[in-house]
């Protein structure tokens, strides 16, 4: 908190239920990505990367793993004398009934007793299921500059999609006129990313009378924002340019993680300054074999590789045995690919084991085949 | 708590890595390209319940002490272990006299203090590579009724190899008659693995009459002139077992592992080898790479070929360059269309505008750290 007075709430309660069995067992945020890593690693080290010291996590659907992944800040850093990471499930309280989170505004009001005891000037509102790098810090500062009661963080989405998006329409200054949850007509490209700025008092005057509104979603796209808006408050628009995937489906998660095979990727995982934090697994370095190829690949850690991998994205402890193709593949942490299998145009779930001689997906499939429970071997 | 607390010896002044030990101890050498030599005693350490280690740092300890830092990442409770790094201050322009035995002496104290506690002492060295259960070897040294437990190794190569080494001399019952140096004169040996267990207490004797008998003795000297007198015991170590006393042996052990039934000698996954994440990304390799027999750590960008190496941490193999027999340490950069055979590049190097560097495989070649040719 000393830092910049800010005090970031991450939304992780989501299932994710596109993401089908990936996500029966673990919340959308804790999904494997990008080999080593889980998609809320993303937000929780830009907050650490920003100088947030002071990161509630706000959980709800199969939060146990999630719960004590986040709650070991050290990972990112944020485990200084004055830094935490903080996990808020629903809660009993003495005034009211035990309640599920009823929506992303009501995750925040049931925890206002959790951010008054920080006091913070500013509150960050972020996603925990999306993959992005940004620098917070810099959005603070536009924030300050705009005097703004409120910033809302856009991107600029191929006009064509705009329709799928909430979109933000600004004027001339970029002050925000208008907000519209995916307009069949968008006259704007600038989409939510979800991610805001508030003015922590006004925020909390706006939630307490959001809480007692019979008529709300509890949801800040729905209700807050259009609310501050009724109230002429001044929201500005701030413009993130690089990548940033919401990864909602298997395909598109199959399709972030081919992203980072691409020599220029905008999201650079490489870059030395802006390090993505996880966690610490102890595992051997990679092993290639001696009849092994590697053609485009990202693999890490605890990968034993004795077969060929082309255009494939392997996590930690994946395994390719000998004689064993995996071709535009994701094989997700400890996934097994037995010798002589095929795997092709496929995102294998954590642990899953293809066995000998099995074929699996095929490379002109339509959609990602999600291979999620062990396929038996071929005598 | 383990009934013993442990310490971690720095390589004594026989043992000379060329090039490498310019930079930072033994310990602190890069091993595999993701750990470093002393995470192994002190995962050894860790990994039997040993929770209060201290480490000997003779010269350049800043990259061995940056390594180590609180010990968290050794899974060394915070609150009721400990990880100290003791530094021998009064070290004497003359090496002849900066023995392990004045480095315990000059933290005697210390050493004293720990008996309170654990009542015995597991010596292990920070220039070794082995994965030893050091619980059940103090239970077999408790139960033996043993003075000293020493471990050893027994090899058929000792007139060519582990020159830097001592030997034990052991009569039928196990029983250690005495210590001396591998002067190479007969294939097999059962190597001195210079890791102790005994009673703290006979420890601090051991060292304080070390230094009245001769302020040059070694442990290993002390020990061996009590052998007749105390009983002091060989353990035979099973597994793989590497030393790092020369530069031939460093590129050797590294080497020797990327053969996973090798490796897999020494990595058992129950006994984790614990070292400190650098965050590293994982390894990006590009169309038209191609990566044969190799081990290669997180971070890295791969464009070439890689054969029969080891690759460190955040490396670069631009486009054309070739790498065979190589250890490449952490954050080198090997430029395009470099043919680079039978070298170890220390870490920053950059091997650029030297288009062919070969080396014969029984000499390999070093490229010096931060070095730009």
């Amino acid at each position: 908190m000393k830092q910049n007075n800010m005090l970031a709430m991450i939304l992780a309660g989501g299932r994710g239920s596109r993401l089908h069995d990936l996500t029966n067992k673990v919340a959308k945020p804790a999904v494997s990505y990008g080999g080593k890593y889980r998609i809320v690693d993303f937000p929780l080290s830009n907050c650490a990367n920003s100088g947030i010291d002071v990161v509630g996590v706000l959980t709800q659907y199969e939060s146990v793993l999630l719960n004590s992944y986040v709650a070991a800040g050290r990972r990112w850093g944020l485990d200084t004398k004055d830094s935490g990471v903080y996990v808020l499930p629903p809660r009993e309280k003495a005034d009211a009934n035990l309640d599920v989170y009823r929506g992303t505004a009501d995750a925040i009001s049931q925890n206002i007793d959790f951010i008054d005891s920080y006091d913070p000037e500013y509150l960050l509102i972020l996603s925990g299921d999306h993959i992005y790098k940004m620098n917070y810090a810099k959005m603070l500062a536009y924030h300050k500059e705009h005097n703004a009661d409120a910033t809302i963080a856009v991107i600029g989405v191929p006009m064509k999609e705009a329709s799928r998006f909430g979109i933000m329409n600004t004027d001339e200054t970029g002050r925000i006129v208008e907000f519209e949850e995916k307009p069949a007509q968008p006259k704007s490209n600038l989409a939510s990313m979800g991610i805001y700025i508030f003015n922590w008092k006004l925020l909390r005057k706006m939630l307490i009378a959001d809480m007692k509104d019979p008529d709300s979603n509890h949801d800040f796209g729905k209700d807050i924002i259009p609310a501050l808006l009724n109230d002429g408050k001044k929201l500005v628009a701030w413009q993130f340019k690089g990548y940033w995937k919401d990864v909602g489906t298997i395909d598109s998660l199959w399709e972030a993680n081919m992203d980072l095979l691409d020599k220029k990727n905008e999201l650079d995982l490489h870059d030395s300054t802006w390090k993505i934090y996880t966690e610490d697994v102890s595992a051997l370095p990679q092993y290639i074999g001696p009849d092994a190829t590697v053609d485009r690949a990202f693999i890490t850690q605890g990968c034993r590789i004795e077969g060929d991998v082309k255009n494939s994205v392997l996590f930690t402890g994946a395994t390719v045995g000998a004689g064993a193709k995996v071709i535009d593949t994701v094989l997700m942490p400890g996934a097994v690919v037995e010798p002589g299998a095929v795997v092709t145009r496929a995102l294998v779930a954590d642990g899953v084991k293809i066995g000998k001689g099995a074929v699996v997906g095929s490379a002109d499939s339509e959609n990602i085949l999600l291979v999620a429970k062990n396929v038996k071997g071929v005598e | 708590m383990s009934k013993a607390f442990g310490i971690v010896t720095s390589s004594g002044t026989h043992i000379k890595v060329d090039g490498m030990q310019d930079y930072r101890p033994i310990g602190a050498f890069s091993f595999m390209g993701r750990y470093r030599v002393i995470d192994f005693p002190i995962s050894n350490m860790s990994n039997s319940g040993i929770d209060r280690i201290q480490v000997y740092a003779r010269r350049k300890p800043r990259s061995l002490v940056e390594h180590l830092g609180t010990g968290r990442h050794y899974n060394i409770n915070s609150k009721r272990g400990k990880l100290q790094v003791l530094f021998s201050e009064t070290s004497s322009a003359n090496d002849f006299y900066n023995t392990d035995i004045a480095a315990f002496m000059e933290n005697i104290e210390i050493i004293e203090r720990m008996q309170i506690h654990q009542p015995y002492v597991v010596i292990a060295p920070n220039y070794m590579v082995y994965t030893q259960n050091f619980d059940t070897l103090l239970d077999t040294h408790i139960e033996s009724g043993a003075d000293i437990t020493l471990l050893y190794h027994k090899v058929n190569n000792a007139r060519e190899a582990f020159l830097n080494c001592d030997i034990l001399n052991l009569n039928k019952q196990k029983g250690v008659e005495s210590i001396e140096k591998n002067r190479g004169t007969a294939k097999e040996r059962n190597i001195f693995m210079d890791t102790y267990i005994m009673k703290t207490e006979l420890f601090v004797s051991l060292i304080k009459k070390a230094q009245k008998v001769s302020s040059a003795y070694t442990l290993p000297q002390i020990v061996n002139m009590e052998c007749e007198e105390l009983d002091v015991r060989g353990v035979a170590h099973r597994g793989y077992f590497a030393t790092i006393t020369d530069f031939k042996s460093y590129f050797d052990a590294n080497l020797s592992l990327i053969d996973f039934e090798q490796a897999t000698d020494l990595f058992d996954p129950e006994w984790p080898i614990y070292t400190r994440t650098t965050d590293s990304c994982p390894t990006q390799y590009f169309e038209g790479a191609s990566i044969k027999n190799s081990v290669v750590a997180n971070g890295c960008l791969v464009e070439g070929t890689i054969e029969n190496s080891v690759i460190g941490r955040g490396c670069q193999i631009k486009k054309g360059a070739v790498v065979k027999n190589c250890v490449i340490l952490a954050q080198a950069v090997i430029g395009e269309d470099v043919h680079i055979e039978n070298q170890v590049v220390d870490k920053w190097a950059q091997v650029l505008h030297v288009k062919e560097v070969v080396a014969d495989p029984d000499k390999p070649g070093y490229i010096k750290r931060d070095d730009t040719i």
